[in-house]
């Protein structure tokens, strides 16, 4: 993990199966940035979590649309940011579920942003040149 | 994702491998539909082998469990490895689902 930043980047579609991509590249990418055990399953979640939301209801149905996931390895940290051209919506605006309720008391649902923001160490959004842009940052910990 | 059912004296065992993710939750979904189309009391669910878990899994966790309750029966849990009960912890299901640490605590709560 020492040395040069290290970027790597994804593109995938706006469809559900294009996950199964995703999980192909994390296992890559623990390899190549030998990253320790454990953070890529987080990772993978966080992701699948923002890019769910992306992929089904960013865009119109039936349109086909590109999905950018950059991947940069910096000082112990690892940041992600996800492009997509839909419609403008900022998750971190979501407000998060009271997880003290009881199970019948519990909406279904609801969760994939919040596990984003527990998982991740910094969850921001901006909406720039039509597209958003989702940025997350992960702290590398080496035990 | 592998999903094995079996009845036993006192209600359905489900094991479940692999990844419950948006790709694939509906195959789990499915499979426990199919439980609840007979009388159950208890569901065992051996979490041994499941090793990713995203939203779109637990809110069929959660289904489930409203629908055990709604019966009066029990959904048991148990064998859940330390990753997926993190994602438990966090999301608040852990203090709303009965864990066990395996098949034998599960059978005597």
């Amino acid at each position: 993990m020492e040395g040069n930043p290290k970027n790597k980047t994804l593109v995938i579609r706006n469809n559900i199966d294009e996950l199964k991509k995703l999980v192909v590249f994390l296992e890559t990418l623990e390899d190549e940035w030998n990253l320790p055990p454990g953070l890529v399953p987080s990772i993978n979640l966080a992701l699948e979590e923002a890019l769910t939301n992306v992929i089904f209801y960013a865009y119109e149905k039936g349109t086909e649309n590109e999905i950018t996931v950059d991947f940069r390895l910096n000082e112990g940290l690892i940041t992600i940011v996800i492009t997509d051209t839909g419609k403008p919506y900022d998750p971190t605006a979501k407000e998060d579920p009271d997880i003290n309720l009881s199970a019948e008391d519990r909406p279904i649902g609801g969760l994939g942003i919040f596990l984003i923001k527990q998982i991740m160490n910094e969850v921001s959004y901006r909406r720039v040149d039509g597209k958003n842009e989702l940025t997350m940052m992960k702290k590398i910990i080496t035990k | 994702m592998n999903i094995k059912t079996q009845k036993t004296s006192d209600g359905v065992l489900v094991q479940v491998e692999g990844r419950i993710d948006t790709t694939n939750y509906n195959e789990f979904e499915t499979a426990m539909n199919e439980i609840f189309k007979e009388d159950v009391n208890q569901i065992y669910l051996d979490c041994s082998g499941l090793n990713y878990i995203s939203s779109s899994g637990l809110r069929i966790f959660l289904t489930i469990q409203k629908k055990m309750m709604g019966l009066g029966g029990k959904f048991k849990l148990f064998a859940m490895q330390p990753a997926i009960k993190e994602i438990f912890d966090i999301s608040g299901f852990s203090s709303i689902f009965s864990i066990y640490a395996d098949i034998d605590a599960a059978k005597q709560a």
